[in-house]
């Protein structure tokens, strides 16, 4: 019955690998009808007094909630690298928590098959005064492993990060660029069925971009489905099957790589034409 | 079958892996508390000492006619009532602003944000367990010379460990959206320091506001603990249930509140 309510928007990519299959194998990620309502932070008072005396005036009114999602469907199928573009503010890292389950949608679903793992920036949720190691093992669980695994892949971590030497100094002793390669190495160190990636990290001197860069070029290769969001284009043409542009909360297009690139560049020129006639 | 599957409900994940990841950062907790160092866990006695000492010097003359004329009983009741209201302050005060602190990672990682209420509170009772208790199980032994007194010394401090949880989860959760609790629970704590018979008493309250003082739900558990540590006869069961009880109501009752708010947190990180 739900399959019916799928949306037309959502045609195979020419290209891709999958379309011919794509009736029998279930989408790797769906969403159906998915708008995000939020209370916008800037119309919100943190503050006990201010309310209480709001309310006590008779000024007080419930916190306005606003669509940052509208109505989004989407179904992406196994083993496909999807790119999301879009203007600032147009939804696209929102989208990606939408995914994660981190935020979870006010009207629709979200559905996703298999193991999620997000390839996000950790370097500044380090705790600075545990161990390297401890870092380690605690944000490998916090991210979904269980001890044990970590305890076996840490060593691999460490060699991947080349932090083996710091192993029991705490994470406050490293510079922001060994943090930063340690961030990577564990929130890298996956096996997912789907990987998030909110743009693409490069990190470090010259000798460990090309070492990231690797390790992503190696889950592009695998069937492993990926979302990623950047402002790169070129990095968007170069490796995504197929793109989704954004515009204010809305999937304004969806479709082939250079379609929807050009659509985005479109909508671009056309803003910045109009700015130019003001 | 069915209680696993309420638990998997309300925790939103599977028990274990909620219990996976408590267990993860409260050691984190504790090892940053402690540095590395276990002397540190007996640290956290010098504050009540210090406190009874002074109780004991400027007030144990006066009260010791409550305390069969003994400023050793007046100086073992007072250190009790402090090891209790020192351990609910200081754990929800840790707990209090722990959602909001951890925000980075909730807006990165899908976590239960009840993770960090809990863990600091599992960090503080650990700290309990190893530091407090044994002492208290000493003094129990010593006066009391009865190891009964002393196994049910776990009843009440499970409670006090149960009221100091729902509190924490709920002044976690207000301060997601009131940024200005911090200063009146300072107040809130202070008013329970006094409203809770710590350095005198109860009987020197008037009788018509006593019942208010049976109301807080610390009181049943340091009269508790007061007669399981200085008394040799079983202690007063009625008040041990109390105790627990009111501690099983303050604990679900701040699980729910926190839970009932909990979908609008990602708002206002």
């Amino acid at each position: 019955m739900l399959r019916k309510e799928l949306d037309p928007l959502v045609i195979p990519t020419n290209g891709s690998p999958a379309p011919k299959r794509e009736a029998l194998v279930r989408p790797s990620i769906c969403l159906r009808g998915v708008t995000l309502l939020r209370r916008t932070q800037e119309e919100l008072t943190y503050d006990l007094k201010r309310n209480l005396f709001a309310l006590v005036e008779g000024r007080y009114r419930r916190p306005a909630s606003k669509p940052v999602l509208r109505n989004i469907n989407l179904e992406v199928p196994p083993g496909e690298k999807v790119g999301v573009i879009g203007a600032n503010g147009a939804g696209k890292s929102t989208l990606l928590k939408m995914i994660c389950g981190i935020l979870r949608p006010s009207k629709g679903t979200v559905e996703v098959r298999g193991s999620i793992a997000p390839l996000i920036e950790l370097g500044a949720g380090f705790d600075p005064e545990l161990s390297v190691f401890d870092n380690v093992i605690l944000y490998g669980i916090l991210l979904g492993s269980s001890k044990a695994s970590m305890l076996e892949r840490a060593p691999g971590i460490l060699a991947f990060a080349e932090l083996e030497s710091y192993a029991s100094m705490p994470v406050k002793t490293l510079s922001s660029g060994m943090t930063a390669r340690l961030g990577f190495a564990i929130a890298s160190d996956v096996d997912p069925d789907v990987l998030i990636l909110d743009e693409v990290l490069s990190i470090g001197d010259e000798h460990f971009r090309n070492k990231c860069r690797r390790r992503l070029e190696h889950f592009w290769h695998k069937d492993a489905t990926i979302i990623t969001v950047s402002h790169d284009l070129a990095f968007i043409r170069e490796s995504c099957t197929r793109v989704v542009c954004m515009e204010e909360g809305r999937l304004a297009f969806e479709g082939p790589t250079a379609a929807a690139i050009r659509f985005y560049l479109d909508t671009v020129s056309e803003a910045d034409s109009l700015h130019r006639g003001e | 079958m069915v209680v696993l599957s309420v638990l998997r409900a309300q925790l939103g994940m599977p028990p274990r892996r909620y219990l996976d990841l408590l267990r993860v950062l409260t050691e984190r907790y504790v090892k940053v508390r402690y540095r590395g160092s276990f002397l540190g866990v007996y640290w956290s006695l010098l504050n009540p000492c210090i406190m009874t000492a002074i109780y004991t010097l400027i007030l144990g003359h006066t009260f010791a006619r409550y305390y069969n004329n003994s400023i050793v009983d007046y100086l073992e009741s007072c250190f009790v009532g402090l090891v209790v209201i020192n351990f609910f302050s200081t754990s929800t005060g840790h707990a209090l602003p722990s959602v909001v602190s951890n925000s980075g990672l909730l807006n990165k990682i899908k976590l239960p944000p009840s993770l960090f209420p809990m863990s600091l509170m599992s960090a503080s009772t650990f700290q309990l367990a190893v530091g407090v208790f044994p002492v208290l199980a000493i003094i129990t032994l010593v006066t009391s010379k009865s190891l009964l007194n002393v196994l049910l010394l776990v009843v009440p401090v499970f409670a006090l460990v149960l009221v100091s949880c729902g509190t924490a989860l709920i002044v976690s959760m207000l301060y997601v959206f009131f940024r200005d609790i911090p200063y009146m629970y300072e107040l809130l704590t202070f008013a329970f320091w006094v409203a809770t018979p710590v350095f005198y008493p109860i009987s020197i309250v008037d009788e018509r506001y006593r019942f208010y003082l049976q109301l807080n739900p610390l009181t049943p558990i340091i009269q508790c603990i007061r007669e399981l540590t200085l008394s040799a006869r079983l202690p007063n069961l009625e008040i041990m249930a109390q105790g627990l009880l009111m501690g099983i109501f303050v604990a679900l009752f701040g699980w729910f509140a926190f839970r009932n708010r909990s979908a609008l947190f990602m708002d206002y990180l």
